[in-house]
Formats: C-alpha cells, structure tokens, sequence
C-alpha cells in the first residue's frame, strides 16, 4: 500500500507501515539545504543539474516527495511535473518512502545465468514484494537492479543495506533479510557520496 | 599537490619530480604493499584488507598504498607486496585475517606471479599466468599499479604527457591523423572510426562544441567502463581533453552511470587534481587553450546509454532518443555539435598520441586495430575484466584466459553483445573475436561483454530474460518497441509456459521484423535480437516446449494453469 503524499508544500505523509513516521517525511529545509550546493550560473547549467540534484535527494531520504519535487522545480526556475516526469521516468528515482531496509537485488546477466530469477520469485513468494515494493510491515524494500552491481564472480549476488551478500541461494537470501531486519541497522547505514555539483570535485 | 603549471616547461619540471619519487618508491628498501580497492573487492572486504595492512605495518617505514584491482576478480582481494630486495609480488584471496600471516611471508602459496619480466624462486613472473597471459594492456596498462586517486603517480606512469605533445608539438590535423592511421574504432558496441567522428567534429563551423563520453554502461552485461574509471581515470580524462583541443571543444562531459559510486568518486577526483595542477580549464599549462570540464551521472535508465537520449538526459530531461539526422556530431548537445565517444575509445587515444597511429594500427586485426575490454560472467572459474588484442578466438578466451567452466557446469553457449545480438555455440569458439567477424555469424562484439551459460539455463527463459529486459528499458517512444517487445514477452511466455503453438514461432518472426525495421533509435532496432538468436541456436528447446511440453533444463514451471492464467492477462 503504498501511503498517501500531502499536497505540495507539505511534509507530512499519511499510512507509515508502522514504523517511525518521521522516517516518510522529508524535511524540505533539508532540501533546501542540498540544493544550495547546486548553484548555476546559466540557463544551461541549471538544466544539467536538475538530475543529479535528484539523485541527491533520493539517496538522502531514500524517496524524492512531491513537495520536494516542487522545491526542486521552484530552485531550478522549471515546473514541478517536468520534474515528476523525470522521478518517474528514471529507474533510480523513487516517489514512495524506502522501507527500513534496502535490498539492491542484482538481475543482471551474470546473476541470472547463476539463477537469481529464483531470487526474485522468491522475494515475491515469501515476502510478498516485487520490484520497487515494500512489505506490508514496511521493514524491507527491494529494488531489482536491471543493470550490473559489476561483482559478477559472487552471482547471484545482492546489497542489503550496506551489506553484499554473494553466491546467494534461496535460503541465505532469506537469511539474510532475516539477519538485517533482526539487526538495528538501515539503509542509512549504506556508503553514499555525494553527488555535489557538476564542475568536477 | 603542487601549485598550478602555467608553462610546458612547468609540466616537464613537474613531470620529473612525481617520476623521481616514483622510482624511489620501488627502489628503495622499504616494504611497499599495495592493496587493490575496487567495486568488486570493496564487497569482498577490500577496505577491510587495507586497515589491515596499516594496522600491521604501524610504527615501520612500510609504505601501505591503496590502487584498484588488476581484473582478476576471482582473486579479490588481491594485494601486491614488495619486499626489499625482492620484485613486486601480487598475491591473490586474501581476506582481513590473512593480512599478518601475509606480510610474514607465510601465504606464498597465494602468489598469483611476480610483476615483472622475472621469476622470483618458484613465483613466475604475471606475465605467464593463463589470465594476464594473453593479455596486451594500453587502457589498463597502469591499472592496479598506480593509486587511481594520487594524480602524481599517473604523471609519473606518464599521464599528461600526451596532452602536452598535443597542446605544443602537434597541429590539431596532425593528432586526429594519429587516430585515423590507428584504425581506432568506437568500443562502445558500433565501431565506428574515431578519427572520422573527429574530423567532422573539427571541421563543424558552429559554435560552441563539445565533447561527449559515453560512460553510462547500462547494459546488464559489461562493467568495464567503471573499471577504467575506477583503475586510472586519468587515462580517460586525458583522452577527453585531447579530443576537445584538437575538436575545438571548450567543454568536455563524462555522463557516468549513476549506479558506481566509485566511479563516479575517482574521477571527481581526478577532475579535481586535474584542475588544481592547471591540466584543466583555462589557459591550460599557458597554451591558450580551454576545457571546462563537468561530470554527469545517470538516472538507471538503459536507453540513455543511445547517443541523442543520452544528450537529453544531460540536458535535464527524460533520455529518449530522436530521429537522425541530423547526426550529434552536426546538432548534439544543446543543438550544437558535440564529438561523442564511449569511455574506452578514448581511454586509447593518450597512448595512440605517445606511440602513434602506426604502432596501434599494427595490434590486432587489420579491420579492428588495437585491443579490447572484455568482461565475462557465469560459472566460469577466473571471471573477471581482461584487455586483448582483437581477433583472439573465443575459445581461447573461454578455456585459458577465464580459465575454462566451473566443475558441475557444462558448457552450453556464451551470450554475445549484450541484449543486443543471440548467443553463440561450442561450434563457434573458434571464430576470432573482432568488430566483423562475430557479426557475420549472429553474435555481436557489442561493447566485448559476453556471458556464458551452461546446462541449467534454459533458452527459453533466458530469451525472456532479455526480453523481459528490454520491455522494461524500452523509453516508449516508439510503438514498435512499446508494445512490440511486450507482445514478444507475451508469447515467450506462452511457450515458456507450454501453451504455445508452432504458430508462434512464426508469429516472434514476424512481430520481431516489425520492431526491427520500425522502431526509432538503434536500441529498438536490435531489441529482438536475442530472441531471434536463442531460436535460431536452440531451435530444439522451443519445439520441445510446444510440442512435448518438456523444459530440459527444468527451468520453465510447464503446464501451471495458474501461470497460464497470469501470463494471458
């Protein structure tokens, strides 16, 4: 289920999965705060920055929200649904709250010639989630990856958190989901650099 | 970090110093370890084996160095030690606990080979190790030798060098003669001749122009693009900055997939010393010349990996392609014209400059000069990232260099160019691995990532696999792609399911010539492609599904009414 987004200028939203409710608002002065760092000198610029200001955004808070996406658009000079066309249209970009944990599940080919079609079905046959999902008790969200995690040597292979678990089966896939919802991490936990701005360091 | 070199003077002055310390580093009688910290040996506890090494080495002169791994991923973590008196030695497999054991000299069974052109004791020298052993490295030659992050050590390798020759040495003619005489070919999968997309890109009269690299690796096959920038991504930013002087660019682009952080980190950097050091920007070492350059990260979209989606989505907006022409290299980036080539090619060009178009027209095949990235996956026993020259046959590739099939895996056929082209069988290991001749026979070169499967993956499924993929990367654009792949998918699955006809098979024909011969962008022309492939090499498989309702490799859940069910919705 997927929870409701206030209106633009709000944070507050509506239907957690039972968890802190602070973690499914996104503190617009924060982003605010990450968008100070994207300044622009022309037109051209500030259209070039738009994305990686998102993806600055969506791994700060794990999701890009509507009332963020407008603040986006207001720093930018441009519209709020050319930014929603491009939250949707990039795979990377989320518009609903991650769950406690994040699951990148790698289904690239390596990890599918090493059976992680098995993973997959077995992420929606135990955990009820397909990609992009969240379970119902909103501890775990999964992300199949399309592309490459490039560790092709441990296929099938996954980032929990900040975590990789390799070689993986059925059984220690569960486990490990297991072992991450068990522990008191997140996926706050996870290395991130930031993005910063576009003129190289 | 030095202060900002105006002159060429000041470069060669600057040259020399990093070189000194360089060579001093080696000869001096001091413990150097080197550990190999990359995206594929960061999850195997890279940074682990680094603290370790520190930890270990505390209160000594040892001088512990952090570089990126060589390719071999089958031996991550790898670490290399020097021990006085003794050459480089690098050492494979080894985990945090290892580390004291290693550094007492306990773990020489680890050795993987001596760097260098000698055996030391029973250690024979990488060189003639099956996985280095066919190799020819130009791209890679200072990976896992310099620390990708210290721009003095790749001064000292001979970083810049080329730059150099090209701002004050050589007429802009003169070095894109140097790329066209080396028969330098596009490496991002379409070959095209590097040289030529420069001299049109030289003589556009619109300006500004700019310079593109194509860095988005998004293909579910291939990391070797990361790997260049995580290895030495100066080689790349130097190429970059060759391009633009000698195309008239003054601003240069690097879009990187925004799924490799450290990737994308490395070459920040790189930037960033670049910069500080005057090798970028204005007046660059006081030539009068200028590159300003930005570095872009992708949104996980596969079609931006397409050359004009790829321009919009730098422009800030959603990466789908348009009609051609006009070509990027007339009306590109912001509509004007803008040289793009993909992260190897011109991770090529500073050595091409150094050593000239005639030597790197000398390497490989007389049509595919120089040498190519490769990247393997399956269950292989040495997967990893190799640079060979072109024209080396599959099988040497499969058998020696990757070090032949996993024990309990059977070979069964190797996906070639990505999602792009079909497989090829056992019979076709003998063809040599170039632009051409893997086209000639239903494979791709592709962008030389290539996945070997064995008896429990089912072409069936594994067709739609890569249908599957390209239903969801489709930009939806075009109809042809939008609906044809998904209809593809559809009866995949029936198939797949054992509720397919013979009709079907003729019904894939006929709808893949459609997406093929309709769709807008090359992405879409190709996206049949490996369905078109697994049918016409496992022509067996599909005719078993439909007619005896039989998945060999056990793979397709056959006759499940339940899936039928679902499929047809």
């Amino acid at each position: 289920m997927a929870p409701a987004i206030a209106g633009p200028g709000g944070t507050e939203v509506e239907g957690a999965y039972g968890i802190d409710r602070a973690d499914y608002t996104v503190d617009l002065d924060e982003v605010r705060q990450i968008l100070s760092h994207f300044t622009y000198r022309d037109f051209q610029e500030a259209q070039e920055l738009i994305l990686s200001s998102l993806q600055e955004i969506n791994e700060h808070f794990g999701w890009v929200s509507l009332p963020a996406a407008d603040v986006v658009a207001e720093h930018f000079g441009t519209s709020a649904s050319r930014i929603y066309g491009l939250l949707t249209f990039y795979a990377d970009f989320r518009t609903e709250p991650r769950g406690k944990h994040f699951m990148l599940l790698c289904h690239g080919m390596a990890c599918y010639v090493m059976g992680s079609q098995q993973l997959v079905q077995n992420l929606e046959d135990v955990w009820g989630i397909t990609d992009g999902g969240t379970t119902a008790d909103g501890e775990l969200t999964v992300q199949v990856v399309n592309g490459c995690l490039g560790v092709c040597d441990r296929a099938p292979i996954c980032k929990l958190d900040a975590d990789f678990h390799g070689d993986l089966t059925v059984e220690s896939l569960n486990d490990a989901i297991r072992g991450a919802i068990a522990s008191r991490g997140s996926w706050r936990d996870a290395h991130h650099t930031p993005t910063g701005s576009n003129h190289g360091g | 970090m030095a202060a900002r070199l105006d002159s060429h003077a000041a470069f060669t002055r600057f040259q020399s110093e990093v070189t000194q310390r360089w060579d001093d580093l080696w000869a001096d009688d001091r413990l150097v370890v080197s550990v190999g910290v990359d995206s594929a040996s960061v999850p195997k506890g890279a940074l682990a084996v680094l603290a370790a090494c520190r930890e270990a080495t505390r209160g000594s002169d040892a001088v512990v160095r952090q570089v990126s791994g060589t390719g071999a991923m089958w031996a991550d973590t790898a670490v290399e030690i020097k021990r006085p008196g003794q050459p480089p030695i690098l050492y494979g497999s080894i985990a945090p606990d290892d580390v004291p054991a290693l550094l007492a000299g306990d773990l020489q069974a680890r050795a993987i080979g001596v760097r260098g052109p000698e055996a030391f004791g029973d250690i024979r020298p990488l060189d003639e190790h099956p996985f280095f052993k066919h190799q020819l490295r130009i791209v890679m030659a200072d990976t896992g030798i310099i620390d990708p992050e210290s721009i003095e050590d790749a001064i000292a390798r001979g970083a810049y060098s080329s730059l150099a020759k090209v701002l004050f040495e050589m007429s802009p003619e003169e070095a894109i003669a140097e790329v066209t005489a080396a028969g330098l070919r596009g490496r991002g999968g379409a070959g095209f001749p590097a040289g030529i997309k420069w001299e049109s890109g030289r003589k556009a009269r619109v300006h500004p122009k700019y310079v593109v690299v194509n860095s988005h690796e998004g293909e579910p096959n291939v990391y070797k693009d990361r790997r260049i920038h995580e290895g030495d991504p100066h080689k790349i930013l130097e190429g970059m900055l060759i391009s633009s002087v000698v195309c008239g660019a003054e601003r240069a682009y690097n879009y990187i997939g925004g799924e490799y952080p450290l990737a994308i980190q490395r070459f920040r950097k790189a930037v960033a010393d670049a910069e500080r050091l005057g090798l970028i920007g204005d007046n660059i070492l006081g030539s009068g010349k200028n590159v300003e350059v930005r570095v872009l990260t992708g949104g996980g979209a596969y079609i931006c990996g397409e050359g004009s989606a790829l321009m919009y989505s730098i422009m800030g907006l959603r990466g789908q392609p348009r009609t051609k022409p006009p070509r990027s290299v007339e009306e590109g980036l912001w509509k004007r014209p803008t040289i793009l080539n993909n992260t190897e090619t011109l991770a090529n060009v500073p050595a091409i400059i150094d050593r000239g178009g005639e030597w790197f027209s000398q390497i490989g095949t007389s049509k595919s000069a120089g040498t190519k990235m490769m990247t393997v996956q399956g269950p292989l026993k040495q997967v990893g990232l190799v640079e060979v020259r072109m024209g080396i046959t599959l099988r040497t590739l499969v058998e020696e260099v990757w070090g032949g099939m996993r024990d309990g895996h059977e070979f069964r056929g190797i996906q070639t160019g990505g999602v792009s082209a079909g497989p090829l069988t056992e019979q076709q290991l003998g063809y040599p691995v170039d632009f051409d001749s893997m086209t000639e026979i239903g494979g791709m070169l592709g962008s030389g990532g290539f996945v070997v499967f064995d008896q429990h993956v089912c072409p069936v499924d594994f067709a739609r696999y890569l249908m599957a993929f390209n239903r969801v990367e489709s930009c939806s654009k075009c109809v042809p792609c939008r609906l044809g792949n998904p209809a593809l998918v559809e009866v995949i699955d029936r198939i797949r399911l054992g509720g397919g006809s013979r009709e079907d098979l003729s019904l894939m024909e006929r709808t893949s010539k459609h997406i093929i011969e309709l769709s807008l962008c090359g992405l879409g022309q190709v996206a049949p492609m490996p369905l078109l492939g697994m049918m016409k090499m496992y022509p067996e498989s599909f005719t078993d599904h439909i007619e005896r309702h039989v998945c060999e490799a056990g793979v397709c859940q056959i006759g499940s009414p339940a899936l039928l069910a679902a499929a047809a919705d």
